[in-house]
């Protein structure tokens, strides 16, 4: 059963060009017809579905729609065109702690990125020592987050995102958090999370990460799909670009 | 509703992140319209205080303008920035936009109803009894709230495309406090500023507040028709216009 099925997706955005953001040059620029928009094509006709416990990478140079896409996986940005349908639960990790704030506590920034995931208060309030144990940040859990040191903040937000089993993983290079020790203890969740069934959509610009977890890799190029199919070929045939 | 814990957890973050560093906390929520109230009363209350009709009182007459007038410029302005302000948590995880800036104006309601306490203080030491109409006070607060929350979708749009819509709504903020009715009364005016306060919708809004909360100010039944049709057209012009725009406003944050 596919997890999530993306029929050719397109997302134009819409650039204004000498674009300043200031109402006056827009105005300025419409009245000598010059307020010129150009569409930029971020994604064009890209298609393809991930089944349950598959691991797919996407590979791309910077500016080739890696980013764009799991956006539109996460479900923040529609596409102009074409559909994309996720089934079940998505953990988003596009970023590691996307809406944790400086001011608040460790415990109240895992249950705020939690709600924020859509789980539930009392299970997560019930869950939190859990995940403070496991980053490693007990004794920290209850003193703001900016007293935090950055790989503090990144480990916690990783025991927060994979705490629930989920049916999709959104993983955007975040597979490099903290020390070796704590990488190899991510690793193994990871490895755990995909066996019980999770689909994972990873972007990476690590190949040897992708030849070792992917089982089918998407090779993105200025917007579309330039190959797709087993890893080991894609990647050969990307490194040989 | 699917989204009410984390409706409660945003309005909770609003309240309390504000005052984090401050001694007193959240008791500046009942300080700040006490005192702002004691120097405007102490500059203006030799001018317009012998103005009032009889009955009415100016010191919770000023103090309960201001506790309006902040409800709506602060729970506008937080709606409106909310969105820009939490662009780094809405392109990564799937939320309804909107929840952020209901919350804003839903941290304004509850400002608003935390600053009832004040004012009953002071209406109890000038000598006003409070009415028993009091209870409709909710229905103003709630009234206003969707006010906020529809401008400040609207705006929200406005204020990621453009920055200097900021700078505009600030100044429009300041000319709307100014006709609006929040330290003098009416009645000083001539007659053409009478005109175009009468048709500032917030006038509606304060005259029923002052009128429920302590008899004193004289609604009409226009004002209870205008500020529903306000509050009516602002929540469905906010939501229509943000849901029209946001596809391609999200990808400018």
């Amino acid at each position: 059963m596919a997890v999530i099925e993306v029929k050719n997706v397109n997302v134009t955005y819409r650039v204004l060009m000498n674009k300043s953001g200031s109402l006056k040059e827009l105005f300025r620029d419409a009245l000598k017809g010059k307020a010129r928009v150009v569409d930029y094509v971020a994604l064009q006709d890209v298609s393809f579905s991930v089944d349950k416990g598959e691991v797919v990478a996407i590979l791309g140079r910077n500016g080739a729609g890696k980013s764009t896409l799991l956006k539109v996986l996460a479900g923040v940005l529609p596409p102009t065109k074409g559909t994309s349908k996720v089934n079940g639960k998505i953990a988003p990790m596009i970023e590691l702690g996307a809406g944790f704030h400086p001011e608040m506590t460790g415990s109240e920034n895992v249950l705020f990125y939690s709600v924020l995931m859509g789980r539930d208060v009392k299970s997560v309030k019930q869950r939190t020592p859990a995940i403070g144990e496991w980053a490693g940040v007990t004794d920290h859990m209850d003193f703001p987050l900016r007293t935090f040191s950055s790989g503090m903040v990144a480990r916690l937000a990783f025991a927060t995102a994979t705490d629930e089993q989920t049916e999709v993983l959104l993983v955007d290079e975040v597979l490099s958090v903290g020390d070796a020790d704590f990488q190899a203890k991510s690793r193994a969740r990871m490895d755990s999370l995909i066996s019980s069934g999770a689909a994972v959509v990873l972007v990476s610009h690590d190949m040897s990460a992708v030849r070792e977890l992917a089982t089918r890799a998407i090779w993105l190029e200025n917007g579309h799909v330039k190959m797709i199919g087993n890893p080991e070929e894609v990647v050969a045939a990307y490194e040989a670009n | 509703m699917k989204y009410a814990q984390l409706i409660r957890l945003l309005v909770n973050r609003e309240l309390t992140l504000r005052y984090k560093r401050s001694v007193i906390g959240i008791g500046w929520t009942l300080l700040n319209p006490v005192l702002t109230s004691a120097v405007l009363w102490y500059v203006f209350s030799f001018v317009f205080a012998s103005r009032l009709p009889s009955g009415q009182q100016f010191a919770p007459y000023l103090m309960a303008g201001i506790l309006l007038n902040t409800f709506f410029n602060q729970g506008l302005m937080q709606a409106a920035d909310s969105i820009a302000s939490n662009g780094g948590v809405l392109t990564k995880i799937y939320v309804p936009p909107q929840i952020f800036a209901i919350s804003s104006a839903l941290a304004g309601l509850t400002n608003f109803f935390i600053g009832m306490f004040p004012l009953a203080i002071v209406c109890f030491i000038s000598g006003q009894p409070l009415a028993w109409t009091l209870p409709l006070v909710l229905l103003v607060g709630v009234a206003l709230a969707l006010l906020t929350a529809g401008l400040g979708l609207a705006l929200s749009i406005m204020f990621i495309r453009f920055d200097d819509t900021r700078n505009i709504v600030n100044v429009l903020l300041m000319i709307l406090m100014y006709l609006t009715p929040i330290f003098y009364p009416v009645t000083v005016m001539n007659s053409t500023m009478q005109t175009i306060i009468h048709w500032n919708p917030l006038t509606s809004y304060l005259d029923i507040f002052r009128w429920a909360f302590s008899n004193n100010a004289n609604p009409t039944m226009f004002s209870w028709i205008y500020m529903s049709i306000w509050s009516i057209f602002a929540i469905l012009m906010g939501t229509y216009v943000f849901k029209k725009y946001w596809p391609r406003t999200v990808a400018m944050l």
